[in-house]
């Protein structure tokens, strides 16, 4: 299932050095410092290493969140702000904003770029993961907790971390909340994609498929609707991709609604269904093409071209001929004008969120360090500094090998 | 209280009386 996601491209940032060579007055202190510069920089290699597994990735944030901390949380015994908190600058670009950079002097809003490109570092794993040719069973859970844990990040930063910043992000942002809002409702319906597929494998029920499928096509929209009112020229390619995903999902629930109304001898009403299925697929291919041919941030995900896309055309195609027989022969039911509505209501395959979680503060952070951190001595000038305006590189991104399509199967 | 058997964990869990997979899909498909 190589491309079958829709991935925008990762942040990238301005290096920074930590150099509080004034105000870090003690070794211990210093060595916070070094600390952090250098877990900074191996977590940012980490995003574009593509041998990098979730277990390494915790690890290596873990690690910098854990002393990044030490400039966040209060340590001297009182409720006051952390008073290394608004020393250093942070340069961050945004998804769908190109390389013209965010800066703030907020330790905060570096903990929240910085997970926020954990996250989607997590959605780029579960996407290259999900391409691999014969993908077992024990893949297909790690595809499918990538996704969970990476809305649980995006979550847990829109609800706890960012409204703790001072300046707001500004429209088209990453930090903003339409934007953050679909990567959430996104990275769901993409884990429930992954139980959808598994459980046509296993053979499911009809109406749980179908309520699923709903359910799932519901989360597109709801994505999709998410960035109606940002500036087109960021959004139009990744809501196309998320109309897309909402059509295909639709013909899904119609397609298995329709076996449910046979299996219940409703034939007319199955062939209305199925109809119905024929006409979200059509325009799901229609819709393929078009996003095919957008402009605009991010990799262009081929779900046309995949067995588990086309698979679905045939199987609508032929389920809709062994209705129109059985009526012929069977049932003689009048076909309703109207398709029959959906109102499924799924009870199992519904992808929450995993609950994201800091590291805890690092045990060189203690309050007898923190004193040792002298704001009135003042950071040396650092060449950071004199880079000031420099436009930030894009971060190169390990590209995507095509495989052999097996139409996913991952039971 | 007899012994639970296998490791407690996220294998199974119940939901509504029936055991789901990780994926939340019932243990065994109702066909």
């Amino acid at each position: 299932m190589t491309h079958w996601f829709h991935r925008n491209p990762l942040k990238s940032t301005a290096p920074v050095s930590f150099n509080l060579y004034g105000v870090a007055s003690s070794p211990a202190a210093n060595k916070i410092c070094n600390d952090l510069r250098t877990t900074r920089a191996r977590l940012l290699d980490m995003f574009t290493d593509a041998t990098c597994t979730p277990e390494i990735m915790k690890k290596s944030s873990d690690e910098y969140f854990a002393l990044l901390q030490g400039f966040i949380l209060p340590l001297d015994g009182t409720t006051q702000e952390n008073k290394l908190r608004f020393i250093q600058n942070f340069k961050w670009t945004d998804t769908l904003q190109g390389n013209i950079p965010s800066a703030q002097q907020d330790a905060v809003f570096e903990l929240v770029s910085m997970a926020f490109n954990v996250a989607i570092w997590y959605t780029k794993f579960a996407s290259r993961l999900a391409g691999k040719e014969n993908i077992t069973e024990d893949e297909a859970k790690d595809v499918h907790k990538s996704l969970k844990t990476a809305a649980g990040i995006f979550k847990t930063l829109k609800e706890t971390h960012i409204p703790r910043l001072i300046t707001p992000a500004e429209k088209g942002r990453d930090l903003e909340p339409r934007v953050i809002d679909t990567y959430i409702v996104q990275s769901q319906a993409e884990a429930q994609e992954v139980t959808i597929a598994r459980a046509i494998e296993l053979k499911h029920n009809a109406s749980l498929i179908a309520a699923l499928a709903f359910e799932t096509a519901n989360f597109y929209q709801k994505a999709d609707h998410t960035l109606n009112t940002l500036d087109p020229e960021c959004s139009s390619k990744w809501k196309k991709y998320l109309q897309l995903k909402q059509h295909f999902y639709m013909a899904y629930a119609h397609c298995y609604h329709g076996q449910t109304l046979l299996a219940g001898d409703k034939c007319g009403e199955a062939i209305r269904s199925l109809q119905e299925a024929e006409k979200c697929y059509s325009r799901a291919e229609a819709l393929c093409k078009e996003y095919r041919q957008m402009k605009g941030p991010g990799s262009t995900a081929k779900p046309s071209e995949q067995l588990f896309f086309k698979k679905l055309g045939s199987f609508i195609k032929n389920t809709l001929e062994k209705c129109q027989r059985e009526n012929g022969f069977i049932y003689f039911h009048k076909v309703p004008a109207e398709a029959p509505a959906l109102e499924l209501k799924a009870s199992y395959g519904l992808a929450e969120p995993t609950p994201f979680e800091l590291p805890a503060l690092s045990a060189q952070c203690t309050p007898e360090v923190y004193a040792t951190f002298d704001l009135t001595r003042g950071p040396k000038d650092d060449k950071a500094k004199a880079k000031h305006d420099e436009e930030i590189k894009p971060v190169k991104e390990p590209d995507l090998k095509p495989q052999k399509d097996t139409g996913c199967v991952v039971s | 209280p007899a012994i639970p058997e296998g490791v407690p964990g996220d294998r199974t869990a119940n939901r509504d009386g029936v055991l789901v997979d990780e994926f939340g899909l019932p243990q065994i498909p109702a066909t």
